[in-house]
């Protein structure tokens, strides 16, 4: 297996499907003359041209809807929005058009369409470009929402939206597209709704996702150290969520811990922590945990941001709680 | 945040304690583990210890106050903080607490709401989940709080959660809790054996009247043939089992990933059928015309059900090591709860245990099994002071007692018989002799 950028494993995903599929097209502010605010789309203008590569005005309703409009006749858009934050302004689009199309069509229209970009708090973004929305999208049936973690997850993930039928909201982390990874050959297609296992363990469940699972993983390396065996589950797949590899987690380990970098209240822990405790309540000895980031705009200074974030110290002070220690 | 230290459960039946003394007073340095004062419960006074390390900055109660379990007695400054803060803090604290709890209505339907509305520049009390205040601990006696999967082990085991003391947040039974207290982990001293006094209700009685079921008729009909037609004679020994102890807690921590809890019950199950081969004449039936000794070693093991008693049998037991005799009578006292024994799970016993270990019983005698001549009635092991030469120490210990039938069993056979259990169970590795 070769070593990839997570930026240049999203660019493969893009360009093989792209070789694959005439009707993929890519089309957002920046991404084909600046190849990408983020270099995600580095050289695809030159390789497929301005039929294929559209740099698009800055209006998000605007181009979320062009593309809806495209899926439905046939094509098969893949939208880049600069970052989540400014998909606010084409929800509109996303939840009532895209989200209910085949629905209030009585199954005559299809929305084979990808919402991608990035998100999270990246780093003195501020209050309004720091957004985390993982879970208004995971609220809507109709939406798929993904949030790979890794190189490997998010080129084999956004094969599988780009193939999909139906909208994926495709949300990636902006500090992760540094990260290198591992990213097998040839064909690679990760499927929808398949949590994974990232590390074994018997004493806890940590859950999580995104840019969350490092934290994740280096708080299970640190409870190690102290004897706290966690077992770590990267969901990838948000909406379907794989809740029955969570449930065995849980009926083994007897608790859990959800990690993730959206606001606490009607977060997706909310939702992660009910279905769990719908399916194995009996198997619980603790109250499950959630890490979340705090319930306040999301502060410029970078201290202030740091403090927001679900860090080690965190996660491994909510192991300790449910573990009574 | 300072360390809010609360008035602790110490002993499962306490709704509030005395403090009788205190040993700390402000400004103290406190470690882990250092006696904070003493406290009277309903049983016993008991010292109440720390479990953080810090500097004492405040102390709610005068001694000879009565405190309700949960509630807060002193607080503790970690370190970094300063523990005269701390208490100023607190007073002002307190002196907010009658206000808000006026405006404690409305606080509580912000928070339904979702909180997170309150204009800025206002005094940050949320937490960071979005509350904007935490619950005081209601009702602190009364309910009985576990978690789901304490009750969940509790019920299968056919336990009362009321004997399991609680160790986690506020007193809450946790799986440790049940399963140690099902281990029969032997009671350390000054701790009630648990079997409990719980607040006796003052409401009148509505006298009920239960009709004989099956069982009921049954269990009347042999009790009272077997006490009228055996002679019995019991036989007593005390047994040390410091070792069978340690060797249970090791294979314990092996078995651990097979899921297997190996109890002290089995080792005696185990020892019970060694020591049979050894002496066939308890190994009988006693009939009209014969004493009839058997070539199989079946055991009956007592298992109670709410409706009555019954006793399904592990055959060939003498044969089993102590894995299956552990899975074996697992399944069957599961099967007898959920009224699934087959007749041939309730026949063909030579023997029979009766075990009382985890009520904490000290000593009791059972009713022979009729037609066998012997059963073996087996008590909770507990420390005890032991003679040792010339020295007293503390030992872990159990008192068997065997009832014999004297038509068919004669005393000597009865101690001999006890003196090769206790032999076995003093020193498990004879067994495998």
């Amino acid at each position: 297996m070769a070593v990839f950028s997570f930026r240049e494993a999203l660019n493969q995903a893009m360009t093989e499907e792209m070789e694959r599929d005439d009707r993929v097209f890519l089309m957002g502010e920046e991404v084909a003359e600046y190849d990408g605010a983020y270099k995600v789309s580095q050289g695809m203008l030159k390789r497929f041209g301005p039929r294929r590569v559209i740099d698009t005005p800055i209006s998000e309703e605007g181009f979320a809807g062009i593309g809806i409009g495209a899926a439905m006749v046939g094509l098969r858009p893949i939208v880049e929005f600069m970052t989540f934050s400014f998909s606010l302004v084409a929800i509109d689009q996303i939840v009532n058009n895209a989200a209910n199309m085949r629905y209030m069509s009585g199954g005559q229209f299809a929305v084979p369409i990808v919402f991608r970009g990035s998100s999270g708090m990246a780093g003195s973004l501020g209050a309004t470009h720091s957004h985390r929305l993982e879970s208004w999208y995971a609220q809507v049936p109709g939406l798929q929402v993904v949030m790979p973690a890794t190189p490997a997850d998010a080129k084999g993930l956004l094969k599988t939206a780009i193939r999909s039928d139906d909208p994926v909201v495709f949300i990636e982390h902006e500090v992760l597209y540094h990260d290198r990874g591992e990213v097998p050959d040839g064909e690679h297609l990760v499927p929808f709704g398949k949590a994974d296992v990232k590390r074994l363990g018997k004493d806890v469940t940590l859950i999580t996702y995104s840019r969350a699972l490092k934290y994740t993983l280096a708080a299970a390396e640190e409870l190690a150290a102290d004897g706290i065996d966690a077992e770590v589950i990267d969901l990838r797949s948000i909406r379907p969520l794989d809740i029955d590899t969570l449930v065995e987690s849980v009926a083994k380990t007897h608790r859990a811990v959800i990690v993730e970098e959206d606001w606490p209240y009607c977060g997706l822990g909310a939702g992660i922590s009910d279905r769990i405790t719908q399916r194995v309540f009996d198997e619980l000895d603790a109250p499950i945990r959630r890490v979340a980031s705090l319930d306040a705009p999301i502060p410029y200074n970078r201290q202030l941001e740091a403090s927001m974030l679900p860090t080690p110290p965190r996660i491994i002070e909510a192991v300790r709680d449910v573990m009574y220690l | 945040m300072p360390i809010e230290v609360k008035m602790p459960k110490l002993s499962p039946t306490m709704e509030t304690g005395v403090i009788t003394q205190w040993m700390v007073k402000v400004g103290d340095q406190i470690k882990e583990g250092d006696v904070l004062a003493d406290i009277e419960t309903d049983k016993a006074t008991m010292q109440m210890k720390s479990f953080e390390d810090g500097v004492i900055a405040h102390i709610d109660h005068e001694e000879g106050a009565e405190v309700a379990l949960g509630q807060r007695v002193l607080v503790l400054a970690k370190k970094g903080e300063d523990p005269k803060e701390v208490a100023a803090n607190l007073q002002k604290a307190d002196g907010a607490e009658a206000t808000n709890a006026k405006a404690g209505k409305n606080a509580a339907q912000a928070a339904d709401a979702g909180a997170g509305t309150k204009a800025a520049g206002a005094v940050a009390v949320e937490d960071e989940d979005g509350q904007v205040a935490k619950p005081k601990a209601a009702g602190t006696g009364g309910r009985l709080k576990s978690t789901p999967l304490a009750r969940k082990i509790a019920a299968e085991a056919r336990l009362d959660l009321s004997r399991v003391a609680g160790s986690g947040p506020g007193g809450r039974i946790i799986r440790k809790d049940v399963e140690d207290y099902l281990a029969g982990a032997p009671s350390t001293g000054a701790e009630a054996p648990s079997g409990l006094i719980r607040r006796i209700s003052t409401e009148p009685i509505a006298p009920r009247r239960i009709p004989h079921s099956r069982m009921r008729k049954t269990i009347a009909q042999r009790m009272v043939q077997s006490k009228q037609t055996a002679p019995e004679i019991h036989v007593t020994m005390d047994v040390r089992v410091d070792k069978l102890m340690a060797i249970r807690e090791g294979l314990n921590k092996e078995l651990a990933t097979e899921k297997v809890k190996l109890s002290v019950g089995d080792f005696v199950t185990k020892a019970v059928a060694t020591a049979l081969r050894r002496h066939p004449g308890l190994n009988a039936t006693f009939e009209p015309d014969a004493i009839v000794q058997h070539g199989e070693i079946n055991i009956g093991i007592a298992v109670s059900l709410e409706e009555g008693l019954i006793v399904p049998v592990l055959q060939r037991a003498d044969e089993l090591g102590l894995i299956d005799i552990r899975r074996e009578s697992e399944a069957l006292a599961n099967a007898a709860r959920s009224g699934n024994l087959t007749g041939e799970q309730l026949s063909g016993g030579t023997f029979t245990i009766s075990n009382m270990g985890m009520y904490g019983v000290r000593q009791f005698d059972a009713i022979i099994n009729l037609p066998e001549v012997a059963i073996l009635a087996v008590a909770a092991a507990e420390k005890r002071p032991v003679v040792e030469g010339d020295q007293l120490v503390v030992g872990t210990v159990m008192t068997l007692t065997l009832s014999a039938d004297h038509r068919a069993v004669d005393g000597a056979a009865a101690a001999d018989f006890m003196r090769t259990l206790k032999n076995l169970l003093e020193e498990p590795a004879r067994m495998l002799l």
